[in-house]
């Protein structure tokens, strides 16, 4: 980036130096991965490396063919990407409401959403699960008033907050919550006032100013946000295990838990073949979201 | 957004729904797979006998992470209708937290009662006299060797009489074969493994074979416990046993699986369901004419006696909370129907409860199986009485036993290491 | 304060509710429940599972004199200093830094270092049993014996090291990401007057950019702090806590007491006490590096 032009000799040397470190890091980085591709296609993969022989694309039919994949994926995606929306919106407007106002709670709010998360998950397992099942049974009240009763199941999949979608979209929504909150107020302490001010004057209200102004300025931290909370979200495998029972809402990290903890006979190459498609959602992401990245945190911290 | 959801879940609900019959639904918890698979060929038979929709609910493999979901469940008061503990010794702690519903008044008035296994029937018998669990399947454990090993190595395959016979063996292999003469689980990555399945096989042989007093108490101070870590130190010290393996996740998969059929273990402790499950029918790695090349003796007493330990696999309980308790131990009580048992039999390789099993047409095929239970009926079979406390025995075993592994302790070392962590888990009174 | 200004700190505050709601209670309620629980001696099983006990301040005082504690917090520092602070940091930052020369592959050695951030964390932790698990036969040692390297039982004999260094692989992205950020909010034209002045690059680092980008460095140790002191699910698929309790971080300690001892009280009373660290490391950050949010 510099615009000085020292001597030749000296940008080789330095450039050698960054090349052969950063080639040290990406090899640290891949190596771990070179045993599950391999594995993936391999007949028979054990836990260790070994060349594939035969090389074979059985595992990953067999995800789908033999044990439910697509289920699988299909829940994950209903989940996931439902509790990605709802940080998004939840985090929007509060990110907004926390940069622009000022009360004398919201450094100590700031702060104890973050260090709250410091908790292990299982220390929160069971008082999670009380205070869902508390909303489960008025949920269950609710709907067994509405529907005949052998709809209430089918219902109770859906909108159940123990073994639910909607139970664990919740939970999935408020642990990302705090992060998103972080990312879109630094986010929305970079973007100056003038533009709803020009809004104000023009006599928009709150939420014209926030849909027509706010809203569209915020995009670049919301791509961050959300797909922080997606991958993270997407990665979890204690809350799915805890909550979730039937069958028909298997997501895809209990499918590989399961497959990884057959105790006695592990399938290496399903396992793999599985890992690595679970991967590439999160992959794909990642990939996306990384042009946003620099540009929301950037500036983002103020001294 | 809550309303949408609310109003989509429905209308989802409602066409996930048509069609289903209408009837009530009982929910049974089980893991594994070959259980599960063993479970569904008896549900459709239930279902139709009471009418009942039977949903069975697949938890997580590993007993540890079983055991979470179904106690949180538990507590929560949100658990299914029938699950099972995974082992006999389990159950105390869930009678004495109230999560299992008493079946002694239908497990009595049963048709299959009679047919049960007495041993069976004593160890379901609780300290209150009353009964929360279902023995429908037992699990039979003794020592199992490499018969071909032995002999093309000029080795002696007779019974051991005493410990100091079997480590005397266990040494001889070692010299001979180079392989590796005695495993006895141990460490924490087995789990419940170290004590069901290797130290309690010991300690019924011991100077103080049972370690419950007559008021519920746990006397974990005893010679004879002392005796077995010396034991295990014995094996660990002269490299007798694969260590490295006990210390890596997945502890019984190298020695169980990899180095027993490949004859570089060559005598371990094991179950009925290792003719099946570990190196028969059911296994990927099986040993050819599995019950010729492997034999079995009866784990030696330190001085005198030859033990056969049986305990409850898996017995079936009720949930207290169930929404309909009747219904649920009316299905349980199926579960241990004969059927159900040759089921279970075939998958796993346990020995069905009941003496009539013996005479169905498909178990009589499982040929593997059926002198052992033949011995149980001719009274084989020595169990170690249970009480509250004892998953806190097996985590004590367990860390005990991998600090011996370790080789940071000694026997005495071991055991204090056991009695330290009851009394912290139970509190002192507990603990005699 | 003008009308307009009360009227839309109201509004604001409106837009904050759904959060505040969905947060108090499943993230906050939750913590002070545990709270509660840590007051008591409630259990998974046995009598106190259904008839807990309030036994006032008696798991905290268990937890002074228990050594298994104890290991476990100083575990957990190491791994959270050798894993966050130090490795995922050094690299991440050398990585940003580097990657701001006009190098070629640059966008290829970016993707490659994100890539092991997208990993779930399952995934990650038997990724890293092939690697070192299993002595001679793991992954790395096969790929050692490659280069003739002689096979060393990893996890065995550096568990703590290992999953530091197996965690560092994990965050080297999210590291490299925020600094990133913070570097590139460094004014080029600073740097270059700096120079014409006859400052070396390492002064350069030194007295220019590293402080303009403290306020990033302070996010990064603060949310990385926090958490990798809460890291579970990764450590459990990896080690569960072993070879004995050698890489026992908090997280597994707590879910060992809790699910293991089946000791709900006890358990929550660790997860209070770390809370409680973790808020003191929190303000130490903050008095330290003196920036303010």
């Amino acid at each position: 980036m510099s615009k000085s032009k020292p001597a030749f000799s000296a940008i080789f040397d330095r450039d050698v130096v960054a090349y052969a470190t950063l080639s040290l890091i990406s090899i640290f980085c891949l190596l771990p991965f070179v045993w599950l591709i391999l594995a993936s296609f391999d007949k028979n993969a054990s836990l260790f490396l070994r060349w594939p022989s035969p090389w074979t694309l059985n595992n990953y039919i067999g995800i789908f063919v033999r044990e439910g994949g697509a289920r699988w994926f299909f829940n994950s995606f209903v989940v996931v990407g439902t509790a990605t929306i709802i940080v998004l919106l939840l985090a929007g407007l509060g990110g907004y409401a926390l940069s622009r106002m000022k009360v004398w709670w919201k450094r100590p709010f700031l702060y104890t959403i973050i260090l709250v998360r410091v908790v292990p998950p299982p220390a929160l397992i069971v008082p999670l699960y009380k205070i869902l099942l508390t909303g489960n049974e008025a949920v269950g009240s609710f709907v067994r008033s509405l529907v005949s009763p052998e709809s209430v199941r089918p219902a109770m999949l859906v909108v159940g907050l123990i073994d639910g979608y909607f139970g664990l979209t919740l939970v999935f929504a408020a642990m990302q919550l705090p992060l998103a909150l972080w990312i879109m107020k630094t986010y929305f302490d970079t973007i100056p006032h003038d533009y709803e001010e020009a809004a104000l004057v023009d006599g928009a209200n709150l939420f014209q100013r926030i849909r027509l102004v706010i809203a569209p300025l915020a995009l670049p931290g919301l791509a961050a946000a959300g797909l922080f909370a997606f991958i993270s979200a997407w990665g979890d495998f204690l809350m799915p295990l805890i909550l979730l029972s039937s069958s028909e809402l298997q997501m895809l990290p209990l499918g590989l838990f399961r497959a990884f903890l057959r105790v006695q006979q592990i399938d290496y190459g399903f396992l793999s073949a599985l890992a690595i498609l679970y991967m590439l959602p999160a992959v794909i992401a990642f990939g996306f979201a990384r042009r946003y990245f620099v540009q929301t945190f950037s500036g983002g911290v103020k001294a | 957004m809550f309303r949408k959801t609310v109003l989509l879940g429905i209308s989802v609900a409602s066409v996930l729904a048509m069609g289903s019959a209408q009837a009530k639904t009982i929910r049974i918890a089980e893991h594994r797979p070959a259980r599960i698979d063993a479970l569904k060929k008896v549900v459709p038979e239930i279902e139709k006998k009471y009418n009942v929709q039977i949903e069975v609910i697949e938890y997580p493999a590993p007993e540890k992470d079983y055991l979470t979901k179904l106690l949180t469940e538990l507590g929560a008061g949100n658990a299914p209708d029938i699950f099972t503990a995974p082992h006999g010794s389990d159950v105390a702690d869930m009678v004495a937290a109230g999560y299992l519903a008493p079946i002694t008044k239908e497990l009595k008035a049963w048709d299959g009662y009679s047919q049960l296994f007495d041993v069976g029937k004593v160890m379901a018998t609780s300290q209150d006299g009353q009964i929360y669990v279902l023995p429908a399947m037992l699990n039979v454990q003794q020592l199992y060797y490499r018969r071909d090993i032995l002999e093309k190595a000029g080795i002696s395959t007779e019974q051991p009489r005493t410990w100091a016979e079997l480590l005397d063996r266990a040494k001889e292999i070692k010299a001979k074969t180079g392989a590796y003469g005695l495993l006895f689980p141990a460490g924490v990555t087995w789990g419940d493994g170290a004590f069901v399945e290797g130290f309690r096989l010991l300690l019924v042989g011991t100077s103080t074979p049972q370690i419950v007093t007559e008021n519920g108490k746990l006397n974990l101070t005893g010679q004879g416990i002392k005796d077995v870590f010396g034991f295990y130190a014995d094996l660990i010290n002269n490299d007798l046993m694969p260590i490295q393996p006990l210390l890596e996740p997945e502890p019984w998969v190298a020695p169980k699986y990899e180095m027993f059929p490949a004859g570089k273990l060559v005598v371990t402790t094991g179950g009925s369901w290792g003719y099946i499950y570990d190196w028969g029918a059911q296994s990927k790695n099986p040993i050819p004419n599995v019950t010729q090349v492997v034999g079995t003796w009866e784990v030696p007493g330190k001085t005198e006696g030859q033990y056969v330990l049986v305990d409850l696999e898996s017995p079936w309980a009720v949930n207290a909370k169930s929404p309909d308790v009747a219904l649920a131990k009316k299905v349980m009580l199926e579960l241990g129907s004969v059927n159900a048992d040759v089921a279970y039999a075939q998958n796993l390789g346990n020995i069905p409860g009941r003496v009539d099993a013996a005479a169905d047409p498909d178990f009589q095929k499982l040929t593997e199986l059926v002198p052992i239970l033949t011995a149980l009926k001719n009274g084989t079979g020595t169990h170690l009485n249970t009480a509250e406390g004892f998953s806190a025995v097996a985590e004590g075993v367990a860390r005990g036993t991998e600090a011996l592994l370790r080789k940071q302790t000694d026997a005495a070392g071991a055991q204090k290491i056991l009695v330290d962590y009851v009394k912290e888990v139970l509190g002192g009174d507990a603990v005699k | 304060m003008t009308t307009y200004d009360k009227r839309s700190s109201w509004q604001l505050q409106l837009l904050l509710l759904p959060c505040l709601l969905l947060i108090g209670a499943l993230v906050i309620y939750p913590a002070l429940y545990s709270v509660y629980l840590s007051l008591t001696n409630a259990s998974l099983v046995g009598v106190a599972a259904t008839h807990p006990r309030f036994v006032g301040p008696g798991n905290y005082l268990r937890l002074f004199g228990d050594g298994g504690f104890w290991h476990s917090l100083v575990v957990t520092l190491w791994f959270v200093l050798g894993s966050a602070v130090i490795g995922q940091f050094l690299l991440g930052l050398g990585s940003a830094l580097l990657l701001r020369r006009p190098l070629r592959f640059k966008n290829l050695i970016n993707s490659i270092i994100l890539l092991p951030n997208a990993v779930p964390e399952v995934v990650a932790g038997y990724i890293w049993i092939s690697m070192l698990a299993g002595g001679e036969q793991s992954t790395l040692n096969r790929l050692l014996g490659l280069l003739g390297i002689p096979s060393v039982q990893w996890l065995e004999r550096f568990p703590l090291v290992m999953i530091i260094v197996a965690n560092t692989w994990r965050g080297i992205a999210s590291a490299m990401i925020l600094m990133m950020a913070g570097l590139s909010a460094v004014p080029p034209e600073i740097c270059e007057a700096a120079r014409i002045d006859g400052a070396s690059p390492r002064q350069i680092f030194r007295f220019i950019t590293l402080p303009l980008i403290m306020p990033t460095i302070f996010l990064y140790m603060l949310v990385s702090t926090v958490t990798t002191i809460s890291i579970f699910g990764f450590i459990y698929a990896l080690t569960r806590g072993g070879p004995g309790n050698a890489t026992e971080i908090i997280g597994i300690y707590i879910y060992n007491q809790s699910f293991t001892a089946f000791q709900l009280g006890y358990g929550s009373a660790v997860a209070v006490v770390t809370l409680v660290i973790s808020i003191a490391i929190g303000l130490f950050y903050v008095r330290a590096l003196k920036v303010q949010v």
